[in-house]
């Protein structure tokens, strides 16, 4: 029994790492309808970031969090408002080419100035232990802290100006305009939420796993992932999708061995793909 | 019905009441290479609906989307309450005091009554309580959108969707309120309830211009009318004279 709960438990600390992921991921393509190619380049740069400030600075990942937020929210919305908007509006096969070559840069960039060497942040904060069950407390506030994020994002769009302005912009672009709302300042706001929820949630990854530049293609797979398990364009559909996906990942690592978590989400996504193409949560509007 | 003066701002050219409130000259506009006006000119009278009528095609909806700019003009000028507006964004023009409520309503799905008019004041910075007593206005005169508040907009029917629509527009406090295609598609009660509110909204000093295939609902509601053909004005006047008018007779209103 004990184990079954420790299974459960590991899955839903790295599932709520998941959905954070995720949910800027599902944001850009649900109201941009740009797949983001950088968004696992994001994820690691901000691992970087908190690692070297933590390295270096002894700053704690838990405070540096909100300094790569704003860095990366800035870095996204300049990302998109000097070169995604010129073509946002163009076929997304020419967007998704876009931020391939935006990716490549990027990725290079930090295959130099950081090196592709794994680094973890080593906090050392004990576990809390129920039982048999044992959680990390270092785990635990990343748990907390991602799903507060995706929280925090989903009162934005449900509840405030900017918030409705991005769900009017998803609806129906032209009359969004007839509101007032500037499209291209919005997409712009929405791609640097996006950047800011993955650099943040890059952070607290640091804290559980090593960042290397490696990953930034299977984390990547994993946003795309669990946007399809859970339903593209809402805030809910990338919560279940994250922790459904942290879940298979965590039984299928236990029962089947580490090298088959991968491959029983990805068996997971394309049987959904088959049988539900809306995904577990389909929605029709961003919420 | 709550204070209509509270939500209409004061006709911005009151100082100088012989100039129109919209003056367009020589507009010229399209989408790409399809050139679809060719050298519009127009006068909208402060305080008074004006309607736009012609055939399908004419033109109408994208003189108004000029008018609100969301089509940019290749050639001419527009003027609004003495200001030089030709080439703004829809942006400015809404800032300016020019609502468009478009061909279609064009509500947003999945969002409610409530948001989807909150979504009317969006350039707006005043106060809460400023914008909730507006958002009572709208309630007072359609009530049905006051009963409906927190449903999705786009279930309700098209004359409350039509209601909920022109709200929208209010929201913004303009000075001047375009309305596309009042009618198009709605019941007759629906349309008679609709054209009341206008005439309500209009007698506490907002400017209409009204756009409507519907050439007898809209001589019903305007006091002047242009006629568009193939993106030119053909015809102009008031409605009474227009209404007498053999060629209009017999191109529009079948008779
Ligand atoms: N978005 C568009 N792109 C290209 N052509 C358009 C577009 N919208 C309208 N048109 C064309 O412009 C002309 C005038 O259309 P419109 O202004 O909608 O006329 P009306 O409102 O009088 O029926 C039509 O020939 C129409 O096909
Ligand atoms: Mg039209």
């Amino acid at each position: 029994m004990e184990t079954y709960i420790q299974i459960i438990a590991n899955g839903l600390m790295l599932g709520a790492l998941y959905a954070c992921i995720a949910v800027g991921f599902s944001l850009v393509w649900g109201v941009l309808n740009v797949i983001n190619m950088l968004h696992g380049s994001f994820i690691v740069l901000g691992g970087y970031l908190a690692f070297f400030a933590w390295a270096q600075l002894g700053v704690s990942p838990f405070v540096m969090l909100f300094v790569v937020a704003a860095a990366l929210f800035l870095l996204g919305f300049l990302i998109q408002y000097g070169a995604i908007n010129r073509v946002v509006s163009k076929p997304v096969l020419l967007t998704l080419t876009l931020t391939f070559g935006l990716d490549l840069i990027l990725y290079n960039f930090m295959n130099v100035v950081f090196e592709a060497t794994p680094r973890r942040i080593t906090l050392d904060l004990g576990s809390l232990g129920i039982g048999e069950v044992m959680l990390p407390y270092d785990r635990l506030l990343a748990m907390l802290l991602a799903l507060a994020m995706t929280g925090i994002l989903y009162w934005v769009l449900r509840s405030s100006r900017i918030g409705r302005a991005i769900v009017a912009v998803r609806m129906d672009r032209d009359a969004a305009a007839l509101m007032g709302i500037r499209v291209n300042k919005v997409y712009a706001i929405t791609f640097g939420i996006s950047a800011m929820m993955a650099g943040a949630c890059g952070a607290l990854m640091a804290v559980v796993y090593p960042i290397t530049t490696n990953t930034t293609g299977l984390l990547l797979g994993k946003a795309f992932t669990i946007c399809v398990i859970g339903g593209l364009g809402s805030v809910p559909g990338a919560l279940v999708g994250g922790l459904a996906l942290g879940l298979i990942e965590s039984f299928a690592g236990t029962w089947l061995g580490a090298q088959y978590a991968i491959l029983i989400g990805s068996l997971l996504m394309l049987t959904l793909l088959m049988v539900r193409p809306t995904g577990l949560i389909g929605k029709r509007g961003y919420e | 019905m709550s204070d209509l003066s509270a939500i209409v701002s004061p006709p911005a050219a009151a100082a100088q009441p012989k100039r129109p409130l919209l003056q367009i000259q020589g507009l010229e506009a399209g989408y790409g290479d399809v050139q679809v006006l060719w050298g519009v000119d127009l006068e909208i009278p402060n305080g008074e609906i004006t309607c736009i009528v012609g055939s399908n095609g004419a033109g109408k909806s994208t003189l108004l989307r000029t008018i609100s700019g969301m089509v940019r003009a290749s050639a001419g000028s527009i003027h609004f309450a003495g200001q030089d507006m030709t080439g703004a964004g829809p942006d400015r023009m809404l800032g300016a005091g020019i609502a468009h409520v478009p061909e279609g309503r064009r509500l947003f799905r999945g969002m409610s009554i409530r948001d989807n008019l909150l979504l009317g004041a969006y350039m707006r910075h005043d106060s809460r309580a400023d914008i909730e007593r507006d958002l009572e206005f709208v309630y007072g005169m359609f009530p049905i959108l006051k009963q409906r508040e927190k449903q999705d907009a786009t279930t309700l029917s098209g004359g409350e969707q039509q209601m909920c629509a022109i709200g929208r527009g209010i929201m913004s406090r303009p000075q001047l309120l375009l309305v596309d295609e009042l009618s198009l598609g709605l019941a007759p009660r629906a349309v008679e309830l609709l054209g009341e509110a206008l005439l309500e909204i209009n007698r506490s000093g907002l400017t209409i211009v009204l756009v409507e295939q519907d050439v007898l609902t809209a001589f019903d509601l305007a006091s002047r009318a242009y006629v568009i053909e193939t993106g030119k004005v053909s015809l102009s006047g008031s409605t009474a004279e227009l209404a007498a008018d053999p060629r209009v007779r017999r191109a529009y209103m079948g008779m």
